[in-house]
């Protein structure tokens, strides 16, 4: 009897522990929540000796996010200063940085290939 | 009249030269390429273009041909590198047959051409070469290492072979308006 007393005890204590996280997770997110809606992560694939899209645009403080899935390096750097540069990208690698303004980049490694970025 | 009868022996020559590659070499086999021969024609066709980069980057100092150099040499080993991957995970040996043997034939006679030439005039023959040969190469891939390709894979990395191919031939083919 004592040990079923204990038992529905224990079973009581795990269902409001495993409950109260959930809960208290909750009220963070709706704190936050608007935050994290507003900025974004955009991917530009690099493939088959392309950005795609070749045109992306974001909103201000957006990550852009450049995954290189070709069967070569690449790189993406700003075309006019050469402001900034992923460096050399070899096959799989990811790269990403958040640009402030519009932007004309392309492959230093592959001249032929561009791409631009507009922050709205 | 002089100019343009330069200009029109240049063009003549450049069609000559294409219609040698392209015809002459690649047209070598009138039965299929097997895989195992595809295999080897991608590795050798590859290679060839890895040789000439390395004959640029010894005796160019122009900053455009070095660094294009630089690019064919580390594209076509990636190639390389997934063609043999390939080749040993579908457990077939890359097989020497009369188009890779023609291709380093011939590969031998350009780069002796390109070791007696220097400065201005080896920039020029180098790049006119790597225009000639990427188009000769993806009409090769195009109309017959792909077509003759039975392993999907194969036939896969083949087409995906293709955009590197045609961005080097534009790459080339900006480089080589500097030199005319």
């Amino acid at each position: 009897m004592i040990s079923a007393n204990h038992l529905y005890l224990l079973c009581l204590l795990y269902a409001l522990n495993s409950c109260s996280p959930s809960t208290e997770r909750s009220q963070p997110l709706a704190d936050t929540g608007e935050e994290s809606t507003s900025l974004k992560i955009d991917t530009i694939e690099i493939i088959q000796m392309e950005f795609r899209p070749a045109v992306l645009n974001v909103q201000k403080g957006d990550t852009v996010v450049f995954v290189n899935k070709d069967i070569v390096a690449h790189d993406a750097t700003e075309i006019s200063n050469k402001s900034w540069t992923s460096g050399t990208m070899p096959v799989g690698a990811i790269w990403k940085f958040v640009p402030t303004a519009d932007v004309d980049y392309y492959c230093s490694i592959h001249e032929v290939m561009k791409g631009k970025i507009i922050v709205k | 009249m002089k100019t343009t009868n330069t200009f029109l022996t240049r063009v003549i020559c450049v069609i000559a030269w294409f219609m040698l590659v392209s015809s002459s070499v690649w047209a070598q086999s009138n039965t299929p390429l097997s895989d195992a021969e595809v295999a080897s024609v991608a590795v050798v066709a590859n290679q060839i273009d890895i040789d000439y980069a390395a004959i640029a980057k010894e005796k160019s100092t122009n900053k455009a041909i070095l660094h294009f150099a630089e690019t064919m040499a580390s594209d076509h080993k990636a190639v390389i590198d997934q063609a043999v991957a390939l080749a040993k995970k579908l457990n077939v040996t890359p097989k020497d047959n009369a188009v890779s043997q023609k291709l380093h034939s011939d590969a031998d006679k350009t780069k002796a051409a390109l070791s007696a030439k220097s400065g201005k005039a080896f920039d020029k023959a180098y790049i006119d070469n790597e225009v000639a040969y990427h188009k000769a190469v993806i009409n090769a891939v195009e109309t017959l290492l792909i077509p003759d390709a039975s392993n999907a894979e194969l036939k896969q990395l083949l087409q995906n072979v293709l955009p590197t191919l045609k961005a080097h031939l534009a790459h080339a083919e900006k480089v080589q308006k500097e030199f005319k």
